[in-house]
């Protein structure tokens, strides 16, 4: 037996979620409904890194058609169950992880009571299974994530069916920074006062951090603008002379230099994003309860620490590298870390009054969670997803689009391969074409005659009729599992709502089916 | 036995956007699956999917090269490996694994435990597709350049090639002459983070800082006849404790090992989900090229899993200078005042370079010889003249590099001052 040292094992992927995120995907329970490669695909893809359990629904056995594209299934297996076949066979990949396999049709679960579903994080279904419309209902109802993956062909699609999402740490990657340096708060406004330029050294004066050089350079300026800063193209291109002004040789001092060139920092005006006011104002009209979800107690101790404070966010405290030398970097990083952390305070006061109020514990939460909270304020995401396949809108664009290379005729055809295995018990064939699109027409309505592209890839569809073509239930597989991930860890933004892949073009497209 | 029932319908019939509806036979397609020769470059985390993928979708003689041997940090996504696996060869181990899971008498996977460079470029022309998922640079542009050089009346060798980092990658397909090559798009590529040397001695600010004081300028000092090993973990720990300090003493907080290391082996955050696409969109096009049965990506796909799912998919152009698909000679500026080193320094760290032992030549002279010793010795004088005295009005340099089988016309434009404006100054 070797001693696995699980920090060197995850270590490439803990550089993404860090133990936080992997401390909630080793607490996770992913089951997945119909033992295809796909579905295969996903959960190898899952345990690799770690979760916690996963479940295997499937009452089928193993076919040779299972075999020929299942790398999770040896020749024994074949007539074997295949949910416990696959589920011996995904274990050997870490021992962390837990399985277990349900020999029972969906009608079998569909017997026991609701709260059955309720031990797992995500569900996951693989291609067609009967009575899908109410399983969502189900796990709409609980508020359990779905993620309904296919495959036929060259071609894929995942809808991520979920009430709402919301993560704190998206990992944007846009590098957003709060410095504050049109609104310095006391203690910034005194370290930007103890630097007397004129007098320091050459040394010295090539060593002023860039932040004290905008505070200095807005304070002069608005002296002579009636308080104002600069805000017309113009101004803004004379505050940069400003600035280059300043400098003793600016093509020498690095810090002058780095200030000319970020000098949009100088006028970034400290003020909640659009997105988070958007949030605050939701957050007003939802009622807070026992239940509540945490994010959401946040939101709403978010907008009371607003306006307590001047309207002001908590201070991330993140500070970007510039030119200085390390003894006022570090006051500088320390004067912001401070501030950061009297805001984490103030802001834990508000969640509290909010948790006492709702008489709930608050050991609910932790100071970490708080902290990092604060730290992505900025960045918060939430979205509100949908239970439907499909709705009005998306048939009108699909159609609107007419004969030009939209996806949404890919996502159609495997919505009416499914229709069409429900009412004919098999796949369709190219031979079926006519009764195909009869079909299309029944459930989703218009057209006649319907457009070439939409015929072409309904021909398409038909001609390559195969669920297991590996590489795409490999690419769909490797696409859902990350979902998943993005679920399980709360970390990075999820899809929301459709995404088609089309392995013909070697082109995909995402689209949001709207909440009805 | 398994049978090639899943992917039958694929080749049965032509579909509506096959290109050659005419001369289609499905026959050929599944005699062309069976008797392709494929070569697979890595057997790391793109390697083990792609040769998974190709062994599940009727290819029956596929090769595959990797020079490394598997680690304990390789577990979280190389799913043929094992605890028990760890320093053993992995093209070996994964050409085993794929075997054994398979069970067909007539698959045949060659491994080979080396270096790609190993081989002489006629050994690549056996084959018909290529196929690599390399984390390397350098060897990426080996086979690029070695593929292009095969081309003549018999042979096109396309290059698939995939890459992934963290939650992002591309794929892409290569047809030596026709489309661009990586040579074409080595500027695509996310340049590493570098800090410059006055930071690391006078100024530390970020762990990072400290990190690379003790990577750069102590282990030289300590250690002069010996290089750090990343994969000894006295060495990591000498490395971290020495950053430690640093850091300690300018009141820096951050340093760990773990960021230590990441520093030091420049580390690439890897998940099995990623390789899973790129590898699976690789064989994709694989299967396509192979059975004629669609059209095939032009040329690249970019591919963005951090912020919803994205893709974009697009022709990225030909460069008719790139050094080894084109013929036209490369600009670059160069300062009046630059010495030969200066311009060498400068020239080989550029994104679009990236060479580490550059020789330099023109038609008339050895400007600089990277090797043999006896030449670099006879050339060395040259590299504390200026550039500008050295050249001729307009003359063309070439560059080569020992490690790549490509040579670079480079064209000098001169910009800026005749002398060290620093100097000026002082």
């Amino acid at each position: 037996m070797v001693v696995i040292d699980k920090e060197t094992r995850y270590d490439r992927q803990l550089r993404l979620w860090a133990t936080a995120g992997q401390s909630r995907l080793e607490h996770s329970h992913i089951c997945l409904l119909n033992a295809t490669p796909t579905g295969s695909e996903i959960l190898k893809n899952l345990i690799l890194p770690g979760i916690g359990k996963f479940t295997i629904i499937d009452n089928r056995l193993v076919t040779q058609v299972d075999l020929s594209s299942n790398f999770f299934l040896k020749r024994e297996d074949l007539g074997t169950p295949i949910a416990s076949a696959i589920q011996h066979n995904l274990s050997e990949l870490n021992q962390e992880a837990q399985g277990s396999s349900i020999i029972k049709s969906i009608e079998q679960i569909f017997a026991e009571p609701d709260t059955f579903w309720g031990q797992f994080s995500v569900v996951i279904v693989s291609d067609y299974i009967p009575h899908l419309k109410r399983l969502i209902d189900i796990l709409w109802s609980r508020e359990i994530p779905l993620l309904i993956v296919n495959s036929v062909g060259f071609y894929g699609s995942l809808n991520l069916i979920a009430t709402e999402i919301n993560v704190i740490e998206t990992h944007d990657p846009s590098k957003l920074y709060d410095l504050r340096i049109d609104k310095p708060w006391p203690e910034l406004q005194e370290f930007s006062d103890s630097f007397d330029l004129d007098k320091l050294d050459d040394t010295e004066h090539a060593h002023v951090p860039y932040i004290v050089i905008f505070i200095k350079a807005l304070k002069q300026w608005k002296i002579k603008h009636n308080g104002q800063p600069p805000i017309t193209y113009q101004e803004k291109t004379m505050f940069r002379n400003l600035i280059q002004s300043m400098s003793r040789n600016i093509q020498l001092e690095t810090n002058f230099i780095e200030a000319y060139n970020s000098y949009h920092r100088a006028f970034q005006k400290t003020e909640i994003p659009d997105s988070i006011k958007s949030l605050l104002f939701t957050s007003q009209e939802r009622k807070l309860t026992p239940t509540t979800s945490i994010f959401w107690v946040y939101v709403a101790a978010l907008h009371k620490f607003v306006s307590h404070n001047n309207g002001q966010l908590p201070l991330p405290g993140k500070l970007p590298d510039m030119a200085s030398d390390t003894n006022n970097y570090i006051k500088l990083q320390k004067i912001y870390h401070k501030k950061a952390l009297q805001d984490q305070e103030l802001f834990a006061n508000e969640v509290y009054s909010i948790l006492d109020t709702l008489r709930r514990p608050r050991e609910e939460i932790s100071r970490e969670s708080i902290a990092t909270f604060c730290k992505n304020v900025q960045l918060l995401y939430v979205t509100i997803g949908s239970k439907y396949l499909s709705n009005d809108k998306l048939v009108e664009e699909l159609f609107r689009d007419g004969d030009s290379t939209s996806s949404l005729a890919v996502y159609f055809g495997v919505l009416t391969f499914n229709h069409f295995v429900d009412q004919y018990k098999r796949f369709p064939k190219i031979d079926d074409l006519p009764q195909f699109i009869h079909l299309f027409t029944k459930m989703f309505g218009q057209a006649n005659p319907l457009p070439q592209s939409i015929a072409n890839v309904f021909q398409e569809i038909l001609s390559h009729n195969t669920r297991n073509y590996h590489n795409l239930c490999s690419l769909m597989g490797g696409i859902a599992s990350q979902e998943v991930l993005k679920l399980t860890t709360s970390q990075y933004i999820p899809l929301d709502n459709l995404f088609i892949f089309d392995g013909v073009k070697s082109t995909s497209e995402r689209f949001k089916i709207d909440p009805l | 036995m398994r049978d090639l029932s899943s992917i039958l319908p694929l080749v049965e019939t032509a579909g509506p956007f096959n290109e050659v509806p005419e001369e289609y036979d499905p026959h050929d397609s599944l005699l062309s699956l069976a008797t392709t020769k494929i070569l697979v470059i890595g057997a790391g985390g793109l390697g083990c999917e792609i040769l998974k993928n190709l062994a599940l979708t009727g290819f029956k003689d596929i090769h595959v090269i990797d020079m490394d041997t598997i680690e304990l940090s390789n577990l979280n996504r190389q799913f043929l490996f094992r605890p028990e696996d760890i320093g053993k060869s992995k093209a070996e181990v994964a050409a085993r694994a794929i075997i054994a899971r398979i069970g067909d008498d007539n698959l045949k996977i060659t491994p080979y435990f080396g270096k790609i460079q190993d081989k002489p470029r006629e050994y690549y022309r056996q084959f018909s597709v290529v196929i690599s998922g390399l984390d390397s640079i350098e060897a990426r542009r080996w086979i690029n350049a070695t593929l292009m050089a095969l081309v003549d009346e018999e042979t096109l060798v396309p290059l698939i090639d995939g890459g992934t980092e963290g939650l992002r990658g591309q794929s892409r397909v290569i047809l030596p002459t026709i489309s661009s090559c990586f040579e074409c798009s080595l500027d695509l590529l996310s340049p590493k983070v570098t800090y410059p040397v006055c930071t690391i001695a006078n100024t530390p600010r970020l762990p990072e800082h400290c990190i690379e004081w003790a990577n750069q300028l102590q282990w030289p000092r300590h250690f002069p006849d010996r290089k750090f090993d990343a994969d000894n973990p006295d060495d990591v720990d000498w490395m971290y404790q020495m950053a430690k300090t640093r850091a300690d003493e300018f009141k820096i907080e951050g340093v760990t090992r773990s960021l230590t290391l990441g520093v030091v082996k420049n580390i690439i955050p890897a998940i099995a989900s990623t390789n899973a696409v790129i590898a699976a969109s690789c064989c994709n096009e694989a299967f396509k090229f192979v059975t004629n049965s669609n059209p095939l990506l032009n040329n690249y796909m970019m591919y963005s899993g951090d912020e919803s799912i994205f893709t974009y998919t697009y022709p990225y152009a030909k460069k008719d200078n790139c050094p080894v698909c084109g013929n036209m000679p490369k600009w670059v500026k160069a300062e009046r005042w630059w010495t030969l080193d200066q311009f060498i320094e400068e020239l080989s760290t550029k994104q679009e370079v990236q060479m580490t032992r550059p020789s330099l030549t023109t038609s008339s002279r050895y400007l600089y010889l990277s090797n043999p010793e006896e030449l670099e010795k006879l050339t060395r004088t040259n590299l504390s003249k200026k550039l500008s005295d050295l050249l001729a009005p307009g003359e063309e340099i070439v560059v080569t590099d020992p490690k790549l089988p490509i040579s670079m016309k480079v064209l000098v434009e001169f910009v800026g001052s005749e002398v060290d404006p620093e100097f000026i100054n002082k």
